[in-house]
């Protein structure tokens, strides 16, 4: 009975390359883009066009539906992160470039500030509509789990950060940055949860 | 909470991938409520107690209280 509940058991794990593998590599994509920008290998434009390819690694993640290794819910919010995650690579590049290179009156200012932002809120969009739209309860579950410890790592973070800030022991740190820092801990939470399932 | 899902799914021979088609959920669902780790809602204890053809009671566990006297 044992053996056979053991057998049963190792013959479950389903087939296919690991979604963290093409998350791991677009990490990777966007800390080289990052370093060649930083090392003035690369111009602001140039950056944002690799940022905006680098996106592209996420697509296998969008079309796990013929591995069947995600639910349609699922399948459905990483199509629409990766089509505003593109949006605001491409967004926030064409807001910058506008910004070195002209003179800009104050609306037009306000109106390139809402190219990267639009798409980051496609992204908290595209998280309520997964809550709402995931017919298994445990996968729900595991991301609202995974959602509020994120929020308590952004929480956490942002208050020791604005003190520290506070007392002129680190510099400034632009408020958007909530989102990204957030999207970090939403990934560590996850990572978490599928080591602990494993 | 503990259960007898792992044993009664190997006594029909499922995977946990069968059980989780029956029941129209995904193999880390199942894995997570026969490891005791989650904890399924009434609808779904009650989905899991049908293809068992079996009560909740029968499958769920109540976990052991300390008795007040």
């Amino acid at each position: 009975m044992r053996e056979r509940v053991l057998s049963a058991a190792s013959s479950d794990r389903p087939r296919g390359r690991s979604p963290y593998l093409w998350v791991v590599l677009y990490l990777v994509a966007m800390g080289i883009v990052g370093t060649l920008k930083l090392t003035d290998a690369i111009n602001g434009p140039t950056g944002f066009i690799l940022l905006a390819l680098a996106t592209g690694l996420l697509i296998p993640i969008a079309r796990q539906r013929t591995a069947g290794c995600a639910s349609k819910a699922m399948v459905d919010y990483n199509r629409r992160v990766l089509v505003s995650s593109f949006g605001y690579a491409l967004g926030l590049g064409i807001a910058v470039t506008l910004w070195d290179n002209y003179e800009l009156s104050r609306p037009v200012v306000f109106a390139i500030s809402l190219l990267p932002t639009l798409p980051t809120f496609g992204v908290i969009w595209a998280m309520a509509r997964y809550l709402a739209e995931e017919q298994d309860e445990y996968l729900r579950h595991r991301t609202i789990m995974a959602a509020l410890i994120a929020l308590g790592f952004v929480l956490a973070l942002g208050i020791f950060w604005g003190f520290l800030e506070m007392f002129e022991l680190v510099p400034h740190v632009w408020a958007w940055w909530v989102l990204p820092v957030w999207a970090i801990g939403l990934g560590f939470a996850q990572l978490w949860q599928k080591v602990r399932d494993a | 909470m503990k259960n007898r899902l792992k044993v009664l799914r190997a006594e029909r021979d499922w995977s946990q991938q069968d059980l989780a088609a029956r029941l129209e959920v995904s193999r880390q669902s199942v894995n997570a409520i026969e490891t005791g780790r989650y904890d399924p809602s009434l609808p779904l204890a009650f989905r899991i107690a049908d293809i068992f053809d079996m009560t909740i009671e029968e499958i769920f566990l109540r976990e052991e209280e300390p008795r007040a006297d």
